[in-house]
């Protein structure tokens, strides 16, 4: 019981400097474009144009989820470390795995609200533009949170281990590795020489974003169902599991210097 | 002060090493602490005196759990280092704190209490209580950017009170602070020294030490050089006498075998520092010869010529920060 109040002490405050810091100022360009494109499609067709502000709300829900998962989690323990903030916390009773699962659950929980409130305005704008509120659109939805709680993972792993600016290229590398999991996968039918055994390797070790990707079947109104919907949950909780996993076992060997 | 079990020392280590790897195509190790064997018994106020390097922040830090020890084993308040419960009663203030400059200093505290498993009200109540202390209520809430290093250093020092702790470690408290926060935190130390808390501190402000402690330990190139009451560790040096006398000349205490002595002249008054083993004779002499003793003290070291004479590092390093 401890334990979770110490996380939830720590999560929350990560949430709130991530609004101190404006992170959420991000959702002001996100209602910029979907007022834009409520207004610049209109002389498409109906069908048409949905797609387009579906596509275009998705699309930007993700991209600016993206960007605050790589650039604010790559800072979660980096920059704390730097600046010694965590000096004084680590010395309180505190675990080092309850400050790390704090740090990932605040700024899962940024990313939470940013991508609830972004939801809420693609759907305003199907709505006032009087174009279908999918209920499908959330299977995406869901998943593009799934995909940005990897990258927040991935990222705090490269905070544990190094500098800002290094674990941010990391990061930024495996991200697109990531969203190119599917060409990586076939990548030996143009590299023959290659190992079988390490693109397997590389395969499973990136964040399979492509797996995620769910957008186009919303989009088209492909349903996307439960089961399916179920299992990319499994696949991102162990992948998730893993990489906070490695990251709790070199943050509790970290010497602070 | 809450009842842990009394009979332990609020601090005891025992054969503590520690090495820091260095260099990155040749690494080696290089020694921060050689064998640290250290005991602070509940309820004094301990200086841990050392120049730039000599390990004192190495010290703490491992106490704190920050660098792991390559050797040696450490118990505060009875409990070992990696018993989570050993730092629920323990405040710590790192050497140039940073603090979450997003945040004002309630909500740091706030967020500390929080850490501690305390509920709201007594959270809240034990914020507006320690600004009060450190004299920062009027700026509860303002934003810590906006603070200078004093006043950062004074919420350091709130936060490391958060949970009333029986044991608190300062790494260089003064640091920083003008001469009114110096006042406040030397108050604030002998006030937990009062309440029966046990305050460990490292500092290079000599004089600090002086006034505070009631015990030091004396640390250089990680080896643990002296530790002991001041008085016991300074009077190693007491052999000569300081005598303050009048009534006499020059020639009139050349006459008495004064003349070669170090001496000082201050109107009628003769300052005379005299080798102990020859005090008596000198006194006898001066008394003969007409002269007033007025006053014979022990010339005693300060902690500051102590440490410039007998423990500056090798190579011309100072004691400066």
């Amino acid at each position: 019981m401890g334990g979770l109040t110490r996380v939830l002490a720590v999560a929350s405050n990560t949430f709130r400097e991530t609004v101190r810091e404006r992170v959420l100022y991000n959702l002001v360009f996100f209602a910029i474009l979907m007022t834009l494109s409520g207004l610049l499609l209109g002389q498409l067709s109906i069908r048409q144009d949905e797609k387009i502000i579906k596509d275009l709300g998705l699309a930007a829900m993700d991209g600016f989820g993206t960007l605050i998962a790589i650039f604010v989690g790559v800072g979660l323990v980096s920059k704390e470390i730097d600046r010694r903030s965590l000096f004084p916390l680590l010395a309180k009773p505190v675990r080092r795995s309850e400050f790390l699962l704090g740090k990932f659950a605040g700024l899962a929980f940024t990313l939470l609200v940013n991508v609830a409130v972004m939801a809420g305005g693609l759907y305003a704008t199907l709505v006032l533009t009087g174009r279908r509120p999918d209920a499908g659109v959330l299977a995406a939805v869901y998943t593009i949170f799934l995909g940005l709680c990897m990258t927040v993972a991935v990222a705090l792993l490269f905070s544990v281990f190094t500098s800002a600016a290094l674990a941010t290229v990391c990061t930024v590398s495996l991200v697109v590795a990531g969203r190119y999991a599917d060409v990586l996968q076939h990548v030996r039918e143009a590299a023959p020489g290659a190992p079988a055994w390490l693109v397997q390797a590389v395969y499973y070790a990136v964040p399979n974003f492509h797996l995620l990707d769910v957008k186009d079947h919303v989009v088209y109104g492909d349903p996307v169902g439960a089961r399916a919907l179920a299992a990319l949950t499994a696949y991102a909780v162990v992948y998730m599991a893993v990489v906070l996993g490695i990251a709790l076992f070199a943050f509790e060997r970290r010497e602070f210097t | 002060m809450t009842g842990e079990p009394s009979s332990d020392p609020a601090v005891d280590i025992n054969n503590l090493s520690k090495s820091y790897r260095v260099g990155h195509l040749r690494p080696r190790r290089q020694p921060a602490l050689h064998d640290l064997t250290l005991a602070v018994p509940r309820g004094e106020v301990f200086g841990y005196l050392g120049p730039n390097g000599s390990g004192k922040t190495t010290t703490l830090k491992a106490l704190m759990g920050l660098v792991f020890p390559d050797s040696g084993t450490a118990r505060l308040l009875g409990r070992p280092l990696d018993d989570p419960r050993c730092r629920e009663r323990v405040g710590y203030l790192p050497e140039h704190p940073y603090l979450y400059d997003y945040l004002t200093p309630a909500e740091y505290l706030d967020y500390v209490g929080r850490l501690f498993g305390m509920p709201g009200p007594a959270r809240r109540e034990r914020a507006r209580e320690l600004l009060g202390k450190v004299g920062l209520t009027a700026a509860a809430h303002t934003p810590l950017r906006r603070f200078s290093k004093g006043m950062l250093q004074r919420i350091g020092l709130a936060q490391a009170l958060v949970n009333s702790p029986d044991l608190v470690f300062l790494d260089e408290p003064m640091s920083g602070l003008d001469p009114i926060g110096r006042r406040l935190v030397r108050e604030i130390i002998l006030e937990l020294r009062a309440e029966g808390r046990t305050v460990v501190f490292s500092t290079h402000i000599l004089s600090d030490a002086e006034t505070l402690c009631d015990r030091v330990a004396l640390l250089r190139e990680g080896r643990l050089v002296a530790v002991g009451r001041l008085d016991e560790i300074l009077k190693i040096d007491v052999t000569h006498m300081e005598v303050l006398i009048s009534g006499l000349d020059e020639d009139e205490l050349a006459a008495i075998g004064a003349g070669a002595a170090e001496r000082r002249r201050t109107g009628e008054r003769w300052t005379l520092h005299v080798p102990e083993a020859g005090l008596g004779a000198f006194l006898r002499a001066v008394e003969e010869a007409g002269g007033r003793i007025l006053s014979v003290q022990p010339v005693r070291r300060s902690l500051e010529d102590f440490f410039f004479k007998e423990m500056s590092p090798p190579g011309g390093a100072s004691w400066a920060d």
